[in-house]
């Protein structure tokens, strides 16, 4: 037997499919057909079977149904949990990226107005300027000043909401790492599906593109980690044990990424014993 | 092919995605569209009004829409769901676009919507697009061609990008394709090439 969009097609005779709109959309997303013994579709035999009147209105027919099917999965693929976190995250990336461009701009625009300004012997780093370049100037200088510090407080509360919802859709994950790290290793793996379906390796290198690829073309030294490194168990490691512990770090994040997936739910028994060996690598120190 | 002047077009409704008019035509870029690239180069095959095109990798339905212009119907494959918000915005527009969305490497999901075709067009930037060819030559009548735009970049990086190409033809050949023509597609687009084939009349695939 054949199965078409339009109807089933066995020794020459056709059933034509009957449903409402919904129901020809679930028989479009789930049909599947062996190649083996594949017949295309031949638009006759659907006219024959009386899915439509003649070659325009196959195609008319077709494309509604395909369309509505699309439509139908676009929706489902965005009310996935991890999807709106994917652009918050990388919204809040952005965002920090503004705030460095704009905060090392004004500070050299402040500079040049104010000649016996140096930010030397000071420890002051651009984004600790901007307050002050906001209180003593004047005119469009200040202004932008002043969006700044409302672009960090925005900043701020997006934060907070990445967190918050990273623990949510990815709750074993998020504990191991922190929420934010988490959702970066997401967004950078292009969503919770992709997270899952990575090897630990693969993990562990996540956003040391540069270093990975200079790694495999030149043969430099491997990256020992990607954005893990941004979590303090692996920046304030010991730098002998930092690249045991981003694989063993990276190995346990492969698991909780993959029963964030599948279960959806914390799962205490298997975040404890993880939590120990990580802590147990990052102890170890070579003889 | 429509050219007016030195110009590729096509005849369809303008303003898809702000593309220059050129006496009422739609200007085809060279830089923008590889297969508008590989006409450009000399090559490429005759786009007809009765052509059925099976394109994989529709994207958000820019070269889509152009192709559109020139043949019967495109059935137009699109996995990722953003482009595909855009090529269905393309599709309301136009009678003549198909599209599915599905993965182009499990034709057997949506076998039961398409047709036999004249075109099988492939863009897909995946490191198996020789064998997601293979897989959809199914859909295609003997005699009909294939297009592959070979992304050499996204094959394999290390490699370089004339041995993804020799390699790409290799698999073809040893499938039964018959090779027609293969150009690279600079100064339009960088590290890509085109491989055209036809499908023997005479079955002889594997």
């Amino acid at each position: 037997m054949q199965s078409y969009w339009f109807g089933d097609v066995e020794g020459g005779r056709c059933t034509l499919f009957i449903g409402d709109s919904h129901a020809i959309l679930d028989r479009i997303q789930s049909i599947s057909t062996s190649l083996e013994t594949y017949i295309p579709p031949d638009w006759e035999q659907a006219v024959f079977c009386g899915a439509c009147r003649d070659r325009q209105d196959y195609l008319a027919r077709l494309q509604a149904v395909c369309i509505a099917a699309a439509e139908r999965s676009i929706r489902e693929q965005y009310s996935k949990k991890d999807a709106e976190l994917l652009q918050m995250v990388r919204t809040l990336d952005e965002i920090d990226k503004v705030i460095n461009l704009l905060s090392e701009k004004t500070a050299e625009w402040y500079l040049i107005r104010y000649p016996a300004f140096s930010r030397k012997y000071r420890r002051t780093p651009a984004h600790a300027l901007v307050k002050t370049i906001r209180e003593r100037s004047k005119g469009a200088l200040g202004k932008v000043a002043g969006e700044i510090e409302e672009l960090e407080k925005t900043r701020t509360i997006l934060a907070k909401e990445v967190s918050s919802r990273a623990n949510d859709v990815m709750p074993n994950t998020s504990a191991l790492i922190g929420g934010l790290v988490a959702a970066r290793l997401m967004s950078q793996a292009g969503g919770l599906l992709s997270l899952s379906r990575l090897p630990a390796s693969a993990i562990q290198v996540l956003g040391a593109r540069t270093a990975l690829f200079s790694h495999m073309k030149t043969g430099s030294p491997c990256p020992k980690h990607g954005i893990i490194f941004q979590h303090r168990r692996v920046h304030n490691a010991p730098r002998d044990v930092r690249g045991k512990l981003s694989r063993v770090l990276a190995g346990k994040l492969a698991i909780a990424a993959r029963l964030d997936f599948f279960r959806g739910v914390a799962e205490p028994e298997f975040l404890e014993t993880a939590q120990k060996r990580i802590d147990a690598a990052g102890k170890e120190s070579r003889p | 092919m429509i050219w007016i002047g030195d110009v590729l077009v096509s005849r369809g409704e303008g303003g898809v995605y702000s593309e220059r008019m050129l006496g009422g035509a739609r200007v085809w870029d060279p830089y923008r569209s590889k297969l508008s690239a590989l006409y450009y180069k000399g090559t490429g095959i005759e786009l007809t009004t009765t052509m059925r095109v099976l394109y994989l990798g529709a994207a958000n339905g820019t070269t889509v829409s152009h192709v559109a212009d020139y043949v019967e119907v495109v059935y137009a494959v699109e996995f990722a769901p953003r482009p595909m918000q855009d090529l269905l915005e393309v599709c309301r527009r136009r009678r003549n676009i198909i599209p599915v969305m599905a993965d182009a490497g499990r034709p057997e999901r949506y076998a039961p919507l398409v047709e036999p075709v004249d075109l099988l067009y492939q863009d897909v930037a995946q490191p198996v697009q020789a064998a997601i060819v293979l897989r959809n030559c199914v859909f295609l009548k003997p005699g009909g061609t294939v297009i592959l735009m070979l992304k050499t970049r996204s094959v394999d990086v290390r490699k370089e990008p004339s041995e993804v190409f020799h390699d790409t033809i290799g698999t073809l050949t040893s499938a039964g394709l018959i090779i027609q023509e293969s150009t690279w597609l600079a100064p339009f687009q960088a590290d890509h090439a085109a491989i055209v084939c036809i499908k023997p009349k005479v079955q002889g695939l594997s």
